[in-house]
């Protein structure tokens, strides 16, 4: 069994790794190997995963603005309304209607026929 | 109010990590409108504060930012039925948020993509800086004293698809996975966005410290 990976690739998927991200089991396992073996690629891991929590402590800590309280109320007032509308059933309806018309003329004098068929009536939600 | 459904997401059944929620099952057939209006007010709305944090960082601005959250609930409530219960809320209400901005706001303002070239000079900066990789625990305890402000400037100054890549993997903790789905590219993209993203993220911060004196000449004091 052939385990060991240059340090090179090691160090193209650290990143990856670091995240947790790499599918293939036989390579997590490579990488898991060689960072157990290799102390300079393990203190390349360590800085690239310090500097990784860094960035999230202070992103996490810098972006956590809070929804003002006018945005919850126009929220909720929205989705009310919406609500409102489906359960009140109100929908717009569109009826169409067939005619069918028959002209029949006999010696000049006309004779017309309209005759309702049939209606459609389709339902649309808003 | 005009409700846009250009790129609507369908049914999505985004991979649940922390599977909550998978508990409850959901009969979709039978839930009645009130029914499905209280499934949305219980599950979909506790994530507000979260999507107006992810909706300043897409639109940079307060106003903005709590105009896209309401388009966005309008939109999730709507199609809330084609949401499959038991997967990753979360990811799917943030799917809706980059769709909406995309749809609503970003053709507004007629912003030009990153082009291939700039990428490349992304990338250029990229190898050029990797030499200078050491030292880089002292600095983190210098990048520790910037204000909250400056961290927002620096990720705000970075472009929106390497931003919203960071953003969404080191702030709400996203698979790459999960952000694929989210901003509808490739894992692959999502991977070199975030990983290119976290670089010119650090290098704005080590910036603004050596302008604010915490280091020198690139090493700690």
């Amino acid at each position: 069994m052939n385990n060991t990976i240059p340090c090179q690739q090691c160090q193209e998927s650290l990143l990856v790794f670091i995240d947790n991200e790499i599918e293939d089991s036989a390579i997590f396992n490579q990488m898991a190997f060689h960072l157990q073996e290799c102390s300079s690629c393990r203190a390349q891991m360590e800085l690239e995963r310090q500097a990784l929590n860094m960035v999230r402590v202070l992103l996490t800590r810098a972006c956590c603005e809070i929804a003002p309280e006018s945005l919850h109320e126009r929220v909720a007032d929205q989705i009310r309304e919406l609500g409102a509308r489906e359960l009140s059933g109100f929908t717009q309806t569109e009826i169409i209607t067939q005619y069918r018309r028959t002209e029949i003329t006999v010696d000049g004098a006309t004779q017309i026929e309209i005759e309702t068929s049939h209606e459609i009536r389709r339902d649309f939600p808003l | 109010m005009a409700i846009a459904l250009e790129v609507m997401p369908t049914e999505l059944s985004m991979p649940d990590s922390s599977n909550a929620g998978a508990l409850v099952r959901v009969d979709r057939e039978k839930e009645s409108a009130a029914q499905r209006t209280k499934r949305f007010e219980r599950d979909a709305l506790q994530y507000m504060n979260q999507l107006y944090a992810a909706a300043l960082r897409y639109t940079k601005n307060p106003d903005d930012a709590q105009d896209l959250v309401q388009d966005t609930y309008a939109k999730a409530y709507t199609s809330f039925h084609q949401f499959e219960p038991g997967t990753n809320l979360k990811a799917w209400l943030y799917r809706v948020l980059t769709t909406t901005f995309i749809n609503n706001y970003r053709k507004d303002q007629r912003r030009p993509q990153t082009s291939d070239s700039e990428i490349e000079d992304w990338q250029l900066a990229d190898a050029a800086s990797h030499t200078s990789d050491q030292g880089k625990s002292t600095e983190d305890v210098v990048l520790e004293n910037l204000p909250d402000s400056d961290i927002k400037r620096a990720l705000s100054e970075i472009p929106e698809e390497f931003r919203m890549a960071v953003y969404l993997a080191d702030v709400e903790g996203f698979s790459y996975k999960e952000i694929a789905d989210i901003v509808n590219v490739p894992t692959g993209t999502v991977m070199s966005r975030l990983h290119r993203g976290r670089k010119l993220l650090r290098e704005k911060l080590s910036g603004y410290a050596r302008e604010l004196g915490y280091v020198k000449g690139g090493a700690a004091i």
